[in-house]
């Protein structure tokens, strides 16, 4: 092996200083910064003081918090598991380039270049109970006694919530579907002269050779579900009652009642959270070459 | 760089390419780091030609923006202060038109230490942590040098901690009853209800026609429910009530009541925001809308079928058997304008200077007569003086009449039952929670 010279590592260390001076800038300190402050009691203004584990304990007495966990679950299971499996049909459906499908693959993407809170006051107007979309279809199609103020209600808040967003695949369909036209066509040739139908090509070709890009999808899906924070906010503002609530808020939250000690014990228990998902989800669909 | 015969020999000898590839590496890095350094030099040129022209720059973050009823004066109160120190001082806004996005803006800047040279905050309880913060300029010297006769009696207690005074008092608050006087009239009302058992008779007559009474909200920091439950508190309890805190009867009582006025709302009350009730109200689909003086700007160029016209103010109705007197009203200091701390004196100058002029009371009655709101700094305005908005008017002499003034519930609780509150109302409201856990929600809050 060629022995790197001085000049070389030089120039090595210059390349990389600045991602590693930025990650640690913007990513190490910040998180460092966090961890330490998730064990002081400290209203933002003034000097943190040390408190053990208080904070913590805190959080995790406080049933609001759990609720969050709770929700930020739901997410990630609708994320995860309804999202993303929706993505990989739509995109099994339009690698097939039936009619119109570069007009569905836009329409599908469209919703991710608007902002989620311009989205967001779409759907509160959607659900609106005075004057909401779905209650006046509800009412044409005579289904008025299910006419109901859907996100002040408590049982409905959170999932009409969660609903608008599950549908919103466009983002990972787009990355499937680069994924199933990077595919060899001789694959698909030698499984129809072997007479295979075409959900067999889809199940025994395509999805396992977009294994690995499925499981990027869920990582992201799944993180989402985690930091959901925006389409909250702007609906519900995690209620009614705090049915909606999910920990960003919570952190958030607390941060506007100067408590800044119990919005980092949050985050904490955020990240901690987040990397046992992603380490999970990699485990699950690690592929033979990775 | 010339290349001779004699050279590309060598340069072959060295290994061509691959060396062309590593020596491009090295110049390029080395051309980055140039380059960094340059737009770092170009950057501190311009900050010293800055300096040379000697103009101070006040950052003032304001929400007194785009629809505000306050924009338009205030807009050209900051054009002709920035023309009368042209090259002196130079006041830029930056425009948060959302007052919540505005508040978390400031806490955030507040915590990483890049506190606004002017900027616009809340008062009562929420305003302490910023007094305890330590990075707030003592005006204390400024106010003693005449400045502070321009205030009414006593508002300037309000900021100050510790012996210093750290901020501008300057928009005073009323929450007065606005009702749609058509529509009381559309159920046989030809006058508010002076008590809550004549309201609820009202509102049953408003409902058997059609009309939805009173617009209520739990969504953000329902502002319009807790006024109402501002109003309920002390008019059960008194205006001593908060000194009790929440272990005085009269918040049970209040929650109890606040379960009744839901019956009488709108069905989306239940999340709604300030902007979904203001809606109500100015498109005529509720009667009654509790709020405050800024609003009445909305009503003169929102209100739908000229509705301005049909809306009157009255104090909200009293609790038979209550503490509260009639007429009692829920006032308080709306907002404080704060300046950081600075190092350099004549920034601290320009700053005041700044806030004087804001203070002025000529500007002050500028903004009140176009805005409709009021202002805890003296000036001529006298009601029903010609000058005076009606509606305006009309709350100033409620005002002066009214046997007490005291703050709403959010301002007089701690940061946290004033964030628990829209989430405790909605369980309340929605049945999950009894008025006594309603209670309960809130202390628990508190102690969190």
């Amino acid at each position: 092996m060629r022995k790197i010279s001085i000049s070389d590592k030089i120039g090595m260390i210059l390349f990389l200083a600045p991602a590693v001076i930025l990650f640690t800038v913007f990513f190490v300190y910040p998180v460092g910064f966090i961890l330490v402050t998730s064990f002081t009691e400290w209203d933002g203004m003034s000097s943190p003081v040390f408190v053990g584990l208080r904070n913590y304990t805190t959080i995790f007495k406080d049933p609001i918090f759990r609720l969050a966990i709770r929700n930020n679950i739901g997410w990630v299971i609708a994320g995860g598991f309804i999202q993303v499996p929706l993505a990989v049909i739509v995109a099994l459906m339009l690698s097939k380039k039936p009619f119109g499908w570069k007009a569905l693959r836009t329409i599908y993407y469209f919703p991710n270049v608007i902002s989620t809170v311009s989205l967001s006051m779409m759907w509160m107007a959607v659900y609106n109970s005075e004057y909401g979309i779905l209650n006046g279809l509800l009412k044409i199609l005579g289904l008025g006694h299910l006419q109901r103020n859907w996100l002040g209600d408590l049982h409905t808040a959170f999932y009409s919530v969660v609903l608008y967003g599950v549908f919103y695949i466009g983002y990972f369909m787009i990355i499937l579907l680069a994924d199933i036209s990077s595919i060899p066509k001789s694959y698909y040739e030698a499984a129809s002269i072997d007479g295979a139908t075409k959900i067999q090509q889809d199940f025994y070709i395509t999805l396992p050779m977009i294994k690995g890009t499925i499981g990027t999808c869920m990582t992201v899906a799944m993180v989402y579900g985690l930091r959901q924070f925006e389409q909250t906010y702007v609906m519900t503002n995690g209620g009614p009652a705090n049915k909606t609530m999910v920990m960003v808020l919570y952190l958030f939250k607390k941060i506007g009642d100067f408590k800044y000690g119990i919005a980092d014990a949050s985050a904490v228990v955020l990240l901690l959270i987040g990397s046992l998902v992603i380490l999970t989800v990699k485990r699950i669909f690690r592929t033979e070459n990775n | 760089m010339i290349y001779s015969a004699d050279s590309a020999d060598k340069y072959k000898e060295r290994g061509g390419l691959k060396m062309l590839k590593r020596n491009f590496a090295k110049v390029l890095a080395v051309v980055m780091i140039l380059s960094t350094m340059l737009i770092g030099l170009t950057s501190c040129g311009k900050s010293a030609e800055t300096q040379a022209q000697k103009e101070i720059e006040i950052k003032f973050p304001s929400f007194w923006v785009a629809k505000d009823s306050k924009a338009k004066v205030m807009s050209e109160l900051i054009n002709q202060f920035n023309e009368q120190n042209k090259g002196k001082i130079k006041v830029v806004v930056e425009e948060i038109a959302d007052y919540d996005a505005y508040e978390d803006k400031m806490k955030s800047n507040i915590a990483a230490g890049t506190m606004p040279d002017v900027f616009i905050f809340k008062t009562g309880a929420m305003a302490e942590p910023y007094y305890k913060s330590g990075k707030l300029m003592d005006l204390t010297q400024y106010y003693n040098d005449g400045w502070k006769n321009d205030f009414l009696p006593g508002v300037l207690d309000s900021v100050t901690y510790n012996g210093q005074m750290l901020a501008v008092p300057y928009e005073y608050g009323v929450a007065p009853a606005l009702y749609n006087k058509k529509l009381l009239a559309e159920a046989g009302y030809d006058h508010f209800p002076k008590t809550y058992t004549e309201f609820f008779d009202m509102c049953e007559k408003m409902k058997a026609k059609n009309i939805v009474p009173a617009a209520q909200m739990t969504g953000a920091n329902a502002w319009t429910s807790m006024l109402w439950y501002s109003q309920l508190v002390v008019a059960i309890g008194g205006p001593d009530v908060y000194k009790n805190g929440l272990d005085d009867p009269a918040f049970l009582e209040a929650a109890k009541m606040m379960q009744k006025l839901f019956k009488y709302t709108t069905g989306d009350a239940v999340g709604a925001t300030a902007a979904v009730t203001a809606g109500h109200f100015l498109n005529e689909r509720v009667a009654i809308l509790l709020n405050g003086p800024w609003f009445i700007g909305r009503i003169k160029n929102e209100g739908i079928n000229n509705m301005y016209d049909n809306v009157e103010v009255a104090p909200a109705p009293l609790y038979e058997g209550g503490k509260g007197s009639e007429g009692g009203y829920i006032g308080f200091v709306q907002s404080n304008i704060g300046a950081a701390k600075q190092t350099d004196k004549n920034k601290e100058k320009a700053v005041v200077e700044f806030l004087k002029y804001l203070t002025k009371p000529e500007n002050v009655e500028k903004l009140s007569v176009d805005s409709g709101s009021l202002f805890v700094v003296k000036t001529n305005l006298k009601p029903k003086d010609g000058k005076v908005e009606r509606l305006q008017g009309e709350m100033i002499e409620q005002m002066n009449k009214a046997p007490y003034l005291v703050p709403h519930f959010q301002l007089m609780v701690s940061p946290s039952v004033g964030t628990e509150f829209p989430q405790a109302l909605s369980s309340l409201v929605l049945g999950e929670k009894t008025p006594e856990q309603f209670i309960e929600a809130l202390k628990a809050a508190d102690k969190k």
